[in-house]
C-alpha cells in the first residue's frame, strides 16, 4: 500500500499531537509516589453539587441508549439562560469538535484563518490538518494584536479566532475592542471568540458577545463545560451563533457525538452554577496571589491575567524544568509548544496543592542557583 | 518550516549489478553530473567513487542482481545513491577491514569504500530490509569563498526585528558570519553561496535579526537526524546588551521548531554564557583538527516534546555512564541490567563507517553484533589509523540491542562514553570517543 500517493503533504506533514501519558506510568517512570496535575487547568472542586449527583447517580442501563443527537434539552437550556433560540447554540464533545466544525464550514484549501502566534494551539493544528493557512499574528504585551490581525486579512480570510480571556497569558479584550475589532473585520469574514475561560472574569467591561451577535452576525462564540464546570473528563463544549450561521455549522458537526451523562451534567450544572462560580473564583484568586508572592520573592516573572493559570519564567529551559518538577509530583505545562520558550504555565488549585508546589518550586530554584 | 523539496531533479537507471556495466555506470554519473550544471572536478569525484564502489561491492552482490542507481541534483550537491541486493550471508563484507591487511600495499588498492569517501564530501553505508544495501554519497558543488562584506558599526541601536531571510539575504548573512570571526562556522557558512542553495534547496532554516538596514544577528537550523536538528549560531555582529538578541532568535527559533515533528535540537559549538535558560548541558568533546590544532565541541541539548520514558537494556559501563546521565537530566528511563549471552550471537560483527575527511573524523555505528566485536573493532581502528583519520566516535543507538551488545567490546578496546542526547536515534543516542590516542594491543 502506497500511503504516499494517497495522503495529502498537509496531512503527512503535520505534527502529531502526544498527550501525556496516564498518572500511574508518570508516577513510575519519574518514581514519584504522588503527582499533582497542575497542567490542563482543571477546577479541583470538581463540577457544580446538582452535576456531581446526576453524575453519580448515572444508571447503567442509560448507557445503553443513545444520546439526543443534538443535545436537545442541552440546547434549550442555554437558550433559556442567554435568552435566545436553542437553534443558535451546536453543542460539540468539548469545544474542540466545534473548532472543527467551523473550520470545515467556512473554509477550504487555499482559504486561510487568522489567529495569534501564542495561544490556544487547537486553531492552527484544525486548519493545518485541513490544508489550510493559519496566519499567526504576533501577541502584543502579552494581548491579542486586532490592527495586527486585520492587516493580515485578505480575500482569502475566512475565520478570525480570538481566545478571549487568552490562554496561556490571561490578557483579555474589552467590550470596546471588541466593537472595533469586529467593525474593522467586516462581515465578509467570521470572528470566532473562545470563550473556554469567560466564567472565571469578573471584570465588567468583558464582552457580553451573545448580545454583540445582534448587531455583528458573523460573531461566533466558543464555551465550554471543561473549566469552570468541571466536566472535561465527559467532554462537552459548544458554540452560540445566529441561527443562520450555526445552521450552515451543524451541516459539518458529527450527530451524537456529545455523550447522555456529558448532556445530563452539563445541564445540571447550568442549574446550580452561581455557589460553584464563587468558590472557585475565590479559590482562584488566592492561589494566584499565593503563587505571584511566592515568584516575586524568587525573583520569577510571572505573567497573568484572566483564568485559573499562571504563566512562570524559569531560570533554565522549561522542558528541563517540567522534568526536575515531575521528579517532585507536579506535573505543569511547559510554553515552548506555545511559544513561550523559558516559561511554565501552572493551574491553580486549593492551596494545599499550591503550598507544596510552591515548596517544589523553591527547592529546584535554590538548587539551580547553587 | 520549510519543508525540504520534492525530487524534482533526479535521474535514474536500472542496471545488471556485474562487472561489464562498470562503464555504463560511469558514464551515467559522468553524463548526469555535466547534465545538471556541474564541472569536472565535481563530476569525477562521483565518477571516482562509482567506479571504486562498483568494484569493491559488485562481489557482495547476489548473481543476477540488479544495481539502481539515482543521481539527483540538490543545487548545493549532488546525492548519489546506490542500491543492491545481497545474496551474501557473510555480513562481515560489508566491513571495511574485509580481508585487508593494514600492513601490506597490495591489500590497501583493495580498500575501494576508503578511496570513494575521499573523492566525495560524504558517504554511509545503510542495510534496509530485505537484504537491500544502500550506499549513499553526496558531492558538494564548489563555491568561492566569502568575500570581504562590512560589519554594523560598533554602538549602532535600533529596533530589532526578526526576519526570514531571502537566499540572497542569507548569502550576505554568511559573509558577515565570517568575516566577524566567529570561532565556529560550520563548512557551509565558510562558502556563502552553499548557504544560500542550502536555504534553497529546504535543507536550511535561518532567521536573522536586522536593526535599521543593518543584518546584525542570525541563526541556523537543519536536520542531524530524523528526531533531532543541529542548530548552528547565535552569530551576533553588535552588541548585545541584556541578550536581548540572543534571547529573541533562540525564542523564536525554539518556538518554530517545536511545531516541527523534531523531539528535540542540538547546539555543538564553544560554549554559550547563560546556555542553561535555553539548553540541557550535554557535555565536551575534543576533536584533533586535521592542523594538529584541536577544537572543543561542547554539547547543549533542548527537548521539544514532554518526556515519555522508556527502557534501555544493557550493562557494564555503559550502565553507569546512562544511569548518571538519566540522573542528572532528569530523564524517565529505567535502565536494566543485562547481560549479553556472547554464545547467542553471530559470528561476525558488521560496522558501518561513516568518513569525512575534512575533519579526520570517523564515525562509526554498529550494524550487527558478533562475537568478534572486540576485534573487529580493533581492525577498524588499526585500518583508519593508518588512513590518516585521527577522530573516532562510535554512536550506539540504546533502542537497538544490537547496538548495546558492543558496549562490553567498546571498553575493551578503550571508547569511553562521552555523551548522551536523549531521543536523538531509537531511543537515545550514545557517543563513545577515542580520545586518548592509544590502541589496544
Amino acid at each position: 500500500m502506497n500511503l504516499d500517493i494517497l495522503i495529502p503533504d498537509y496531512v503527512r506533514s503535520f505534527q502529531v499531537y502526544t498527550p501525556s501519558r496516564p498518572d500511574h506510568l508518570l508516577m513510575q517512570e519519574y518514581g514519584t509516589p504522588l503527582l499533582h496535575r497542575l497542567n490542563n487547568n482543571e477546577n479541583p472542586l470538581g463540577p457544580p453539587p446538582a452535576a456531581a449527583s446526576v453524575i453519580a447517580a448515572f444508571s447503567p442501563a442509560r448507557a445503553a441508549i443513545y444520546p439526543s443527537g443534538d443535545s436537545y434539552d442541552l440546547c434549550a437550556a442555554l437558550g433559556e439562560r442567554f435568552g435566545i433560540s436553542p437553534d443558535r447554540f451546536l453543542v460539540g464533545n468539548g469545544s474542540c469538535e466545534v473548532i472543527s466544525s467551523v473550520i470545515k464550514a467556512f473554509c477550504q484549501p487555499g482559504d486561510n484563518i487568522i489567529t495569534a502566534d501564542k495561544t490556544f494551539a487547537v486553531y492552527e493544528w484544525v486548519a493545518g490538518f485541513s490544508g489550510i493557512e493559519a496566519r499567526l499574528v504576533p501577541l502584543l504585551d502579552y494581548a491579542f494584536d486586532p490592527q495586527g490581525m486585520l492587516d493580515r486579512i485578505d480575500r482569502k480570510t475566512k475565520i478570525l479566532f480570538v481566545c478571549n480571556p487568552n490562554n496561556p497569558t490571561g490578557s483579555c479584550w474589552t467590550n470596546q475592542v471588541l466593537i472595533d475589532f469586529l467593525e474593522k473585520a467586516g462581515e465578509e469574514r467570521i470572528v470566532v471568540v473562545d470563550e473556554a475561560y469567560r466564567e472565571y472574569v469578573e471584570d465588567p467591561g468583558f464582552p457580553d458577545t451573545i448580545a454583540l451577535m445582534d448587531r455583528f452576525p458573523n460573531l461566533v462564540v466558543f464555551r465550554t463545560f471543561s473549566k469552570m464546570y468541571a466536566l472535561a473528563g465527559l467532554r462537552c463544549g459548544y458554540l452560540a451563533g445566529t441561527a443562520e450561521v450555526v445552521d450552515m455549522v451543524r451541516r459539518t458537526s458529527v450527530a451524537y457525538s456529545v455523550n447522555v451523562q456529558a448532556q445530563q451534567a452539563a445541564l445540571a450544572a447550568l442549574s446550580d452554577d452561581a455557589g460553584h462560580i464563587a468558590a472557585t473564583r475565590a479559590l482562584v484568586k488566592e492561589g494566584k496571589m499565593f503563587l505571584r508572592g511566592v515568584c516575586n520573592n524568587l525573583g520569577l516573572e510571572t505573567v497573568g491575567g484572566e483564568g485559573n493559570f499562571l504563566m512562570i519564567k524559569t531560570p533554565i529551559n522549561d522542558m528541563l524544568m517540567y522534568r526536575r518538577l515531575m521528579k517532585r509530583g507536579m506535573m505543569v505545562r511547559t510554553m515552548t509548544g506555545f511559544r513561550f520558550p523559558g516559561w511554565i504555565r501552572v493551574s491553580l488549585r486549593e492551596m494545599a496543592v499550591m503550598e507544596s508546589f510552591a515548596g517544589a518550586l523553591e527547592d529546584e530554584i535554590r538548587s539551580i542557583r547553587k | 518550516m520549510k519543508q525540504q523539496t520534492t525530487r524534482q531533479k533526479s535521474a535514474t537507471t536500472r542496471i545488471p549489478f556485474d562487472m561489464p556495466f562498470l562503464p555504463l555506470a560511469m558514464e551515467f554519473i559522468d553524463k548526469g553530473a555535466r547534465g545538471f550544471g556541474y564541472n569536472d572536478r565535481e563530476t569525477g569525484g562521483l565518477v571516482l567513487a562509482m567506479e571504486e564502489l562498483f568494484s569493491f561491492y559488485v562481489r557482495q552482490a547476489a548473481l543476477g542482481s540488479a544495481l539502481e542507481i539515482e543521481l539527483e541534483d540538490q543545487g548545493y550537491r549532488l546525492a548519489l545513491t546506490i542500491c543492491f541486493r545481497t545474496a551474501n550471508p557473510d555480513m562481515r563484507a560489508f566491513n571495511l577491514t574485509w580481508n585487508v591487511n593494514p600492513d601490506s600495499e597490495e591489500s590497501l588498492d583493495m580498500l575501494g569504500p576508503m578511496i570513494a569517501a575521499r573523492s566525495v564530501s560524504s558517504l554511509r553505508l545503510d542495510f534496509g530490509s530485505d537484504e537491500q544495501v544502500a550506499l549513499h554519497m553526496t558531492r558538494d558543488r564548489d563555491y568561492p569563498p566569502a568575500g570581504a562584506v562590512a560589519l554594523p558599526p560598533s554602538g549602532a541601536s535600533g529596533t530589532l526585528r526578526l526576519s526570514e531571510p531571502s537566499a540572497d539575504d542569507l548569502r550576505h548573512f554568511a559573509a558577515m558570519a565570517v568575516a566577524s570571526g566567529a570561532p565556529f562556522i560550520p563548512p557551509f557558512l565558510l562558502r556563502p553561496g552553499m548557504a544560500a542553495d542550502m536555504l534553497d534547496a529546504g535543507h536550511l532554516n535561518a532567521i536573522l535579526v536586522t536593526s535599521g538596514d543593518w543584518i546584525v544577528g542570525g541563526l541556523l537550523w537543519r536536520p542531524l537526524t530524523d528526531t533531532c536538528l543541529e542548530l548552528y549560531g547565535p552569530y551576533l555582529f553588535s552588541d548585545d546588551p541584556d541578550d536581548r538578541m540572543l534571547t529573541l532568535l533562540l525564542d523564536e527559533a525554539t518556538g518554530r521548531i517545536s511545531h516541527s515533528n523534531c523531539r528535540g535540537f542540538l547546539r555543538r559549538q564553544g560554549p554559550l554564557a547563560g546556555h542553561e535558560r535555553f539548553f540541557d548541558f550535554l557535555g565536551d568533546l575534543e576533536l584533533s583538527g586535521i592542523s594538529g590544532a584541536t577544537a572543543n565541541n561542547t554539547y547543549y541539548y533542548r527537548q521539544l516534546k514532554e518526556e515519555s520514558g522508556g527502557v534501555v537494556y544493557c550493562g557494564g559501563a555503559l550502565s553507569t555512564f546512562l544511569g548518571n546521565q538519566y540522573d542528572r537530566l532528569c530523564l524517565p528511563r529505567q535502565v536494566r541490567e543485562t547481560v549479553v549471552d556472547h554464545s547467542r550471537l553471530r559470528d561476525a560483527s558488521v560496522l558501518a563507517v561513516e568518513l569525512e575527511y575534512a575533519r579526520s573524523l570517523a564515525i562509526i555505528r554498529p550494524l550487527c553484533a558478533g562475537k568478534d566485536m572486540a576485534a573487529n573493532l580493533t581492525a577498524h581502528l588499526n585500518l583508519l589509523r593508518g588512513e590518516g583519520i585521527d577522530n573516532f566516535l562510535v554512536e550506539i543507538n540504546t533502542g537497538c540491542f544490537e547496538d548495546t551488545a558492543f558496549a562490553a567490546a567498546l571498553e575493551e578496546t578503550g571508547f569511553v562514553p562521552r555523551l548522551l542526547i536523549p531521543d536523538a536515534g531509537r531511543g537515545d543516542l550514545v557517543i563513545y570517543d577515542h580520545s586518548d590516542g592509544t590502541l589496544p594491543s
